[in-house]
């Protein structure tokens, strides 16, 4: 289904959600004011409704307003979500963040999601691009004076390159027709890009990756894990991590993020499209995702009951690393 | 833990876990001369330290 | 880095109280002979250890941790 398909049909369930009284509100997307940059958007009345939107550049994580408190008093909201978005969603109900009663799910499955610097540096840098519209599987890119097609699979983000689900794990209500549930990238073979250099190495690789940071924590404020009222970085008794833009500040707060999301993280990539410096933030989560793949054979968010391995123990739990 | 410091590149020997009861003294005095050898034998720490000097 | 053989590492151990603190009182009073190099934190319990503490030590410059439950 084409997307401009999607977001009429999102509007229609939305209009009708919101005139029957069924929800107080629908969490979606609407046209950013420069292309390729769709935000969210919530929509209170049937008439807002029509400002929904669906592209593929619809890259935030719209799980991560649902555990605002101001929505937590509103009563039910309804969610546009994809697959990962989905499982963040099973997520939050699993931590006890929000109750399944709560959400009404409008499931679209993923049409992978596209990296709008990888479309600028398909164009040229120095391009403006003015106008992005959608083809199939191609993209029309406009602009002062040229009009390019680029191919999709080119511009893909590197997470959905790599996605194992793109079909809502939960649904109220499916749009179109679940897909194939990958886009064929095996993600065993990119998670952990220094796993193969040796110890020096991967440190002049891990601090290079992260040396352009400038703290604005986007990466964290994207994610839907991370919902604590007061962050470790913000604490100042004890200060576990300065707020400087110093080398071991930086490190340590991206290291203690990503350990944070273990086995939690569902490789949506909204840190990656949030991070205004394109720092590749997925580097460190990814390998932690496939870690607890490896030691624990679990997937974050798959389905309501199997437990996070990180909350309980078990007796088989790896123990190699105790002496 | 381990497996994220190592994987940015810390030596793994410097991260040390263990299970030493209350009753286990000579395991103890084994373990903390191992642990002290394994360091020891890596040399000074040269990454993640927070460098005063070079901050100021 | 040039003579290992001298370096003496400096090692933060943080010692569960009821487990290897317990350990170390009895290698201490057993006269048993271990490095003087472990700098003893103790933890309540090693529930109450946090992947921060690890971090934290490491930035303060320590060279290398010691969990021990």
């Amino acid at each position: 289904m084409e997307n401009q398909e999607v977001a009429q049909k999102i509007q229609e369930v939305a209009k009708k959600l919101l005139s029957e009284g069924k929800v107080s509100c629908v969490i979606g997307f609407e046209k950013g004011t420069v292309p390729m940059r769709e935000r969210p958007f919530f929509a209170y009345t049937p008439e807002e409704a029509e400002r929904l939107t669906w592209t593929s550049f619809c890259c935030n994580n719209l799980a991560n307003f649902l555990v605002r408190r101001d929505l937590g008093e509103a009563g039910k909201v309804a969610v546009v979500a994809q697959g990962c978005v989905s499982r963040n969603i099973v997520g939050l109900i699993k931590e006890n963040q929000i109750s399944r009663e709560q959400v009404f799910v409008i499931g679209v499955p993923s049409p992978g999601m596209l990296d709008r610097r990888k479309v600028q540096a398909e164009v040229g840098a120095e391009k403006v691009i003015t106008e992005v519209s959608e083809d199939g599987e191609d993209l029309i890119v406009k602009g002062k004076g040229f009009e390019e097609r680029v191919p999709r699979k080119k511009v893909m983000r590197d997470n959905c390159y790599t996605c194992v689900q793109r079909n809502p794990v939960i649904v109220d209500e499916l749009i179109g027709a679940e897909t194939e549930p990958t886009h064929g990238g095996n993600i065993d073979k990119v998670s952990a890009p220094w796993e193969k250099l040796q110890a020096d190495d991967r440190w002049a690789e891990f601090a290079e990756n992260y040396q352009t940071c400038i703290r604005c924590y986007a990466c964290r404020d994207a994610c839907p894990l991370c919902y604590c009222h007061v962050c470790f970085v913000d604490e100042a008794q004890p200060q576990w991590c300065g707020k400087t833009q110093d080398e071991s500040d930086v490190l340590t707060y991206h290291v203690l993020r990503a350990f944070h999301c273990a086995g939690r993280c569902t490789d949506c990539g909204a840190c990656e499209s949030a991070c205004p410096m394109g720092i590749k933030v997925r580097r460190l989560t990814s390998k932690i995702e496939k870690d607890i793949r490896e030691m624990y054979g679990y997937q974050a968010g798959m389905d309501l009951e199997s437990k996070p391995p990180m909350s309980v123990y078990r007796p088989d739990d790896p123990q190699e690393f105790i002496k | 833990m381990k497996n994220i410091l190592e994987y940015v590149g810390i030596e793994p020997d410097r991260l040390h876990f263990s299970w030493i009861s209350s009753a286990e003294a000579e395991k103890f005095q084994k373990t903390a001369t191992q642990v002290c050898e394994a360091v020891r034998a890596l040399g000074p720490a040269q990454h993640m330290i927070k460098d005063i000097r070079k901050v100021a | 880095m040039s003579d290992t053989s001298n370096f003496q590492p400096r090692i933060a151990a943080f010692l569960c109280n009821w487990c290897s603190y317990g350990a170390a009182d009895l290698a201490g009073v057993s006269r048993l002979q271990y490095p003087p190099l472990v700098q003893t934190i103790r933890i309540p319990c090693t529930g109450r250890m946090s992947p921060k503490f690890i971090l934290q030590a490491f930035r303060k410059g320590v060279d290398g941790v010691w969990v021990s439950g």
